[in-house]
């Protein structure tokens, strides 16, 4: 039997099922593959709120995401799911074959997207194949699926988005994550990430490697070193480590096989990842009515890989019916896509995109140049005191109780604008990869904006001069939620111990989706200090 | 081990169910990949290399990397990352050769 379907989609990750999405709406009859027995793909792994943009789901944590995506696909009848189906092949004929239940079926679609994503790269050291060297999709995949602890202490190489988020998803899940390691000069992710490491007290070391892992049946231990600006080890700084895994977050390369088998051109263009294909803005590769969507495109943010999805489901509704009304859509779709990578963090991927096709060039103009330095943040995960202050109100305005956005890279995220409900925080010249700023006449310090900032980078304060005392209001997503009334261990930006305080409230509702919003009484001084908190270190949990 | 608590996550564990891993038997949930089920029991240890015999365990758990590569049901070179875990199944390290 041959199945005839409108539009083939390989691959259920965000990607795919958006991509499905948008052509089953428009009356494609549609067929989305997935090779493994639940879709989803990276989402259901990414317990942290997204960044980018309201409107495309920013804010919401990964897991929620996948949920509603996954709803609205089995809402629509002109979709059919197949998972734990391994795409074969596409043939000259226009058949594809694909393997489900040990049995070949065949399929002939009028169009395809494939959406296959990427998988993880690894990196050559010795001794690198001992059991305790896990990819940190692996280490997601334990934690954050089946519920099981990877390790005890882990060692993570590598501070690109994956290594800082993974890192911290290991605290949460309990595990003692000793270091990050990190080649380059500056971090790799966005540093809202490394802010969040840095104040529970994980060292990020830049210009530093990993030699080797120690151990015979499995990992025991790492030796690392640091290196020169020409990336070669300086003699004299190897040193071991103790833990008894090793997290490698080295960056993704597209998973671009079958489109080779059916012939779609592809090139080597290293910003985007590896061997990815040659496609139009539109998506479609070399080969007619064949687009691609998400990582196998090019590696970036899964809030892009959704936008890419939906684009290309529309432009295979375009290309299977020749209708024009998806064309609005398209556009806005594409303004989108040229909004997130518009900042300085989208460089990578515009350079990348720029080697496929001029439309992704973006104007000079365009393209922001930081306002502020942020070397010391960027080097360290912490950010200056001169990046601090500019954030901060006039001495008199804080008596009363005003929101302090530590938010100092310009990356495109803007879920904060809405979280106020008094529309206190606004992005400059509206361009998402902007800072926000707090409009502090506006500000009533309500503590809204805490728990919805995907970087937890939100902090409410006031000053009590009379009583030589202070309160902070700080996001908590860890284990053992401190009580109201509870004495509480206080930390620094780069988790220096700061003394103890007293927590006043607690918000832990609907509204703030697990991450609670925790506020401390203290001494005047740490205020604008304090930024993470710890049940008090010697165990007992003293309850006023 | 597993994870019992956790500050966002709830998990809902399967039927409890269990399996052979080269005779020994070990406690799984339904719904788990093999690997998932091994790693919980503290076995990071699969097989071994064919030729300088070194231990395998989990890279990817995406199914791409072929370091899980065990005999399962007696079908070598499963990828236990990938393959849900059943009542009864043998799992056991691959004896070398299989691959050639």
């Amino acid at each position: 039997m041959i199945r005839e379907y409108d539009v083939a989609i390989i691959g259920g990750g965000p990607a795919g099922i958006c991509a499905a999405i948008a052509a089953g709406k428009n009356g494609l009859k549609t067929l989305l593959i997935e090779e493994r027995t639940f879709l989803g793909g990276q989402l259901i792994k990414q317990t942290h709120r997204f960044f980018g943009s309201e409107e495309e789901h920013a804010g919401t944590r990964g897991i929620h995401i996948a949920q509603e995506l996954k709803d609205q696909l089995e809402s629509l009848s002109t979709i059919d799911i197949m998972t734990s189906t391994t795409a074969l092949g596409y043939y000259e004929d226009g058949m594809l074959t694909a393997l489900h239940d040990e049995k070949m079926i065949k399929i002939k679609p009028k169009s395809m997207i494939i959406a296959t994503g990427a998988f993880e790269r690894f990196l050559p050291f010795e001794n690198n194949d001992l059991p305790g060297i896990f990819g940190a999709g692996a280490v997601q995949t334990l934690m954050n699926i089946y519920g099981i602890k990877p390790a005890d202490k882990v060692l993570m190489i590598g501070s690109g988005n994956i290594g800082l988020i993974v890192s911290y998803q290991l605290i949460q899940a309990g595990v003692q994550v000793i270091g990050v390691v990190e080649a380059a000069a500056k971090i790799g992710g966005y540093l809202v990430h490394a802010s969040k490491l840095r104040r529970l007290g994980v060292p990020i070391l830049t210009r530093h490697t990993i030699k080797k892992a120690v151990g015979s049946e499995k990992v025991e231990g790492a030796v690392i070193c640091q290196l020169n600006e020409n990336w070669q080890e300086i003699e004299g700084t190897q040193r071991q480590l103790d833990c008894d895994a090793i997290c490698l977050a080295v960056g993704l390369t597209p998973l671009s096989d079958i489109l080779s088998q059916m012939g779609c051109e592809t090139t080597y263009i290293g910003e985007l990842g590896g061997i990815v294909p040659k496609r139009t803005a539109d998506l479609e590769t070399t080969k007619p009515g064949v687009f691609v969507a998400g990582d196998l495109a090019g590696i970036e943010e899964a809030s892009a890989a959704m936008l890419e999805g939906e684009l290309a489901g529309l432009n295979a509704v375009k290309y299977v019916n020749a209708d024009e009304r998806v064309n609005d859509r398209i556009h806005h779709l594409k303004d989108e896509l040229m909004g997130l990578r518009s900042g300085p963090v989208g460089e990578k991927i515009r350079y990348g995109l720029a080697q496929l096709y001029e439309e992704s060039v973006i104007t000079k103009e365009k393209i922001q140049k930081h306002q502020h330095d942020i070397t010391q943040l960027a080097f360290t995960g912490v950010p200056s005191q001169e990046n601090i202050d500019e954030k901060l109100p006039d001495v008199q305005r804080r008596l009363k109780p005003y929101a302090v956005i530590e938010c100092f890279q310009e990356i495109p995220c803007n879920p904060c604008v809405a979280s106020c409900p008094f529309g206190a925080i606004y992005i400059p010249k509206d361009d998402i990869n902007c800072p926000p700023v707090v409009d502090f006449e506006k500000c009533t310090g309500c503590r809204s904006c805490i728990s919805g900032c995907p970087g937890l980078a939100i902090f409410v304060e006031q000053y009590h001069p009379q009583t030589g005392t202070g309160t902070i209001s700080i996001p908590y997503e860890q284990l053992n939620r401190p009580e109201k009334g509870e004495r509480v261990d206080l930390f620094g930006r780069n988790g220096q111990p700061l003394g103890s305080g007293l927590v006043t409230t607690v918000l832990y509702g609907q509204k703030q989706d697990k991450t609670a919003v925790i506020t401390v009484e203290t001494d005047i001084k740490l205020v604008n200090q304090v930024r993470s908190i710890k049940p008090l270190e010697n165990g007992k949990r003293v309850v006023r | 081990m597993r994870i019992r608590e956790h500050p966002i996550l709830d998990f809902e564990r399967g039927e409890q169910i269990h399996f052979s891993f080269n005779g020994k038997s070990v406690e799984a949930y339904k719904g788990e990949t093999i690997a998932a089920a091994l790693h919980a029991a503290g076995i990071w240890h699969y097989s071994e290399s064919d030729v300088l015999k070194r231990p395998r365990g989990l890279f990817c758990a995406i199914g791409h990397c072929s370091s899980c590569l065990m005999c399962v049901n007696g079908v070598p070179n499963t990828r236990i990352c990938v393959t849900d875990v059943v009542d009864g199944m043998i799992v056991e390290s691959k004896t070398g050769g299989e691959t050639e």
